[in-house]
């Protein structure tokens, strides 16, 4: 009788601790979201609207996968907006006038990310600047390269089908949906991130990092090596994501990814991964990314007017916030 | 058999010379404890040893060869396991995820840093370590250190130096925060260490439990090491006295006579 109560102890509070947990919370918000949507318009839910939606969730997305194991590492990258549009104007000038082979040409991008990357880790570990204002400083380096090389102007547009569009962007039809290939690019590294912070050795050091940096140091962990491993993945990711994007739509401008450090930013928080470290979630990211991108699409179909996006944007994500910080509070009662 | 040796080791902090010069040998099977007032040099001189940070002058030899630890995964590797006075878990941890930090069992481990944990394994030796000790049977394996008291924490980072049976165990004020009950378990450990041939360096303010389960006393005061006695050949008043340098000449002509 006692054996049997004490046995379920534990796994109603296992239960109750997943249905307080911020995940859970924000999926539940997402859904709300998306029944709201769905009954103010009936065009939400239409298969070109989720085709639309699925299309630009993975360009985001892909970043914030990088930026949440960053952020429960204890850093973050301002920088991934800037990387986002100058890896595709690199990438395209140096096809279109340097003559070079697309393969080459984007082998020539990534070393360029993982090098702007690396920089950041760099500094951030060794020096010890704080990444705000690293990363900072390296969005108004990148961004000004990006401008710099094009002279401001949008690269003519990329009219050449090849093996690596159809790898990065390539689009297919499942009935009377259309999604591009960018949406398994984000499934396949969703998967593997999870793996990674949930499951592997490495997560354990990356949480452990941005939880206690001292006793991770204490016990052997390369805290610098994973934090500047960290910086170069997100940076290599961000270059990713642009050359998703542009390959898309066909061009590259130098002022492509303005502003989406913070969308990314906000996307891994609503998520339920802490600003502060140490609590990071994958899948709170997918639901956080998710509900940004559906909540920018449903204010526009809702009729929510043009300038006032921003309003309703921002208002969501600081709900979503003290949501969570009247969640964890309570649970720090209990 | 002497473990572990220091010689002249010094190390400053921008003009604050914490250590200024710090010799002394540690035996196999040995309970020494490190004493001093507060800023006299004791957390500095062992996370020297615990590979902390570099010392700026002085050598270290374990069983008598000179070795180089310039980090803490060196000292780990040369056997010391050292539990820090500031917290050494990481609250975001589970306990389980704590006990094995920076030595998690995998499965694969030609996959690196990216093997997968071996959750089984992990949560099993957690449960069994938490019940050996027996400072903390009521704790569950996977419950978050951030939920756990002081106490309970400090009981979980003495449990992980015990778990990898180092040859030298350190601990830097390990009864801080605790409860009587879970005082008197480190107390045990620290014996039971002893019993099995290891050696623990024990820093403490407790001069009750210095004479309980040490060997032998070494007193720091800014930075020097000040005497060196067997409990032995000592008493509580006069160990008490060195620590606030009262009259302290007798009694390094004391010392020194020795
Ligand atoms: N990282 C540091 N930077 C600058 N000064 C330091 C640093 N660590 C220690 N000190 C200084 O070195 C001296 C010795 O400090 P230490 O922590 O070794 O003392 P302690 O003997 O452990 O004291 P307590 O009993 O209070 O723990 C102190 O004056 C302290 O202020
Ligand atoms: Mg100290």
């Amino acid at each position: 009788m006692t054996i049997a109560a004490e046995e379920e102890m534990p796994r109603s509070k296992r239960r109750s601790s997943l249905i307080r947990s911020p995940q859970f919370s924000s999926l539940v918000i997402l859904i709300v979201l998306l029944a709201v949507f769905a009954v103010a318009d009936a065009n939400f839910l239409s298969p070109l609207n989720i085709s639309n939606m699925m299309a630009f969730l993975p360009e985001l997305g892909i970043i914030a996968l990088g930026m949440t194991l960053l952020l429960t590492a204890g850093e973050f990258d301002l920088s991934v907006g800037a990387v986002f549009g100058l890896a595709p104007v690199v990438v395209m000038l140096l096809v279109q006038n340097g003559g070079f082979d697309i393969g080459i040409a984007l082998l020539v991008g990534l070393l360029l990310c993982i090098a702007i990357g690396a920089v950041n880790g760099l500094i951030v570990t060794k020096i010890g600047i704080s990444s705000f204002l690293v990363t900072l400083s390296m969005l108004l380096v990148v961004r000004g390269a990006a401008l710099y090389i094009t002279q401001g102007f949008p690269l003519k547009s990329w009219d050449q089908p090849g093996f690596f569009v159809t790898l990065l962007a390539g689009s297919f039809n499942i009935g009377t949906f259309r999604f591009y290939t960018s949406l398994w690019w984000f499934i396949g590294l969703s998967l593997l991130a999870i793996y990674v912070l949930h499951y592997a050795k490495l997560g354990n050091w990356i949480s452990a990092i941005g939880s206690n940096r001292n006793a991770a140091v204490a016990r052997g962990v390369p805290a610098d090596a994973v934090k500047v491993w960290l910086f170069i993945l997100t940076s290599a990711l961000a270059g990713l994501a642009g050359m998703i994007s542009a390959f898309r739509i066909s061009a590259a401008s130098p002022v492509a990814g303005t502003g989406y450090e913070l969308e990314v930013i906000a996307m891994v928080v609503v998520g339920g991964t802490a600003l502060t470290g140490g609590r990071g979630t994958i899948l709170g990211t997918i639901v956080g990314a998710l509900m940004l991108r559906s909540i920018r699409n449903g204010i526009v179909l809702i009729g929510v007017p043009g300038l006032a996006y921003n309003i309703f944007v921002g208002v969501i994500i600081l709900a979503m916030l003290i949501l969570h910080a009247l969640l964890q509070k309570n649970a720090a009662r209990n | 058999m002497e473990v572990l040796r220091l010689q002249n080791l010094q190390k400053s902090f921008g003009s604050v010379r914490a250590l200024k010069c710090a010799s002394f040998a540690l035996n196999e099977g040995e309970v020494v404890a490190l004493l001093g007032d507060n800023g006299a040099g004791k957390s500095t001189l062992i996370k020297a040893i615990s590979g902390v940070f570099p010392v700026d002058r002085g050598d270290i030899y374990v069983r008598g060869q000179k070795v180089s630890i310039r980090s803490t995964r060196d000292a780990m590797d040369l056997g010391i396991e050292t539990i820090h006075q500031d917290t050494s878990l990481a609250p975001d941890l589970s306990i389980a995820r704590n006990l094995f930090l920076g030595r998690e069992p995998v499965n694969l481990k030609w996959l690196g840093v990216f093997a997968p944990l071996d959750l089984a394994k992990l949560r099993d030796a957690a449960a069994a370590l938490l019940k050996r000790v027996g400072i903390s049977k009521k704790l569950d394996a996977d419950a978050l250190v951030s939920t756990l008291s002081g106490g309970e924490r400090q009981s979980i980072a003495i449990s992980r130096a015990m778990q990898f049976a180092a040859k030298v165990i350190i601990l830097d004020e390990p009864t801080n925060n605790l409860g009587v009950e879970e005082t008197h378990g480190v107390l045990r450990f620290v014996k039971e260490v002893r019993a099995a041939g290891h050696s623990v360096l024990l820093i403490t303010h407790n001069i009750h439990h210095v004479f309980q389960v040490a060997d032998r006393i070494i007193v720091m005061r800014r930075g020097e090491i000040v005497a060196e006695q067997t409990v032995a050949d000592t008493d509580l008043l006069t160990v008490e006295s060195i620590i606030t340098g009262a009259d302290m000449s007798a009694l390094l002509k004391e010392t020194r006579a020795k």
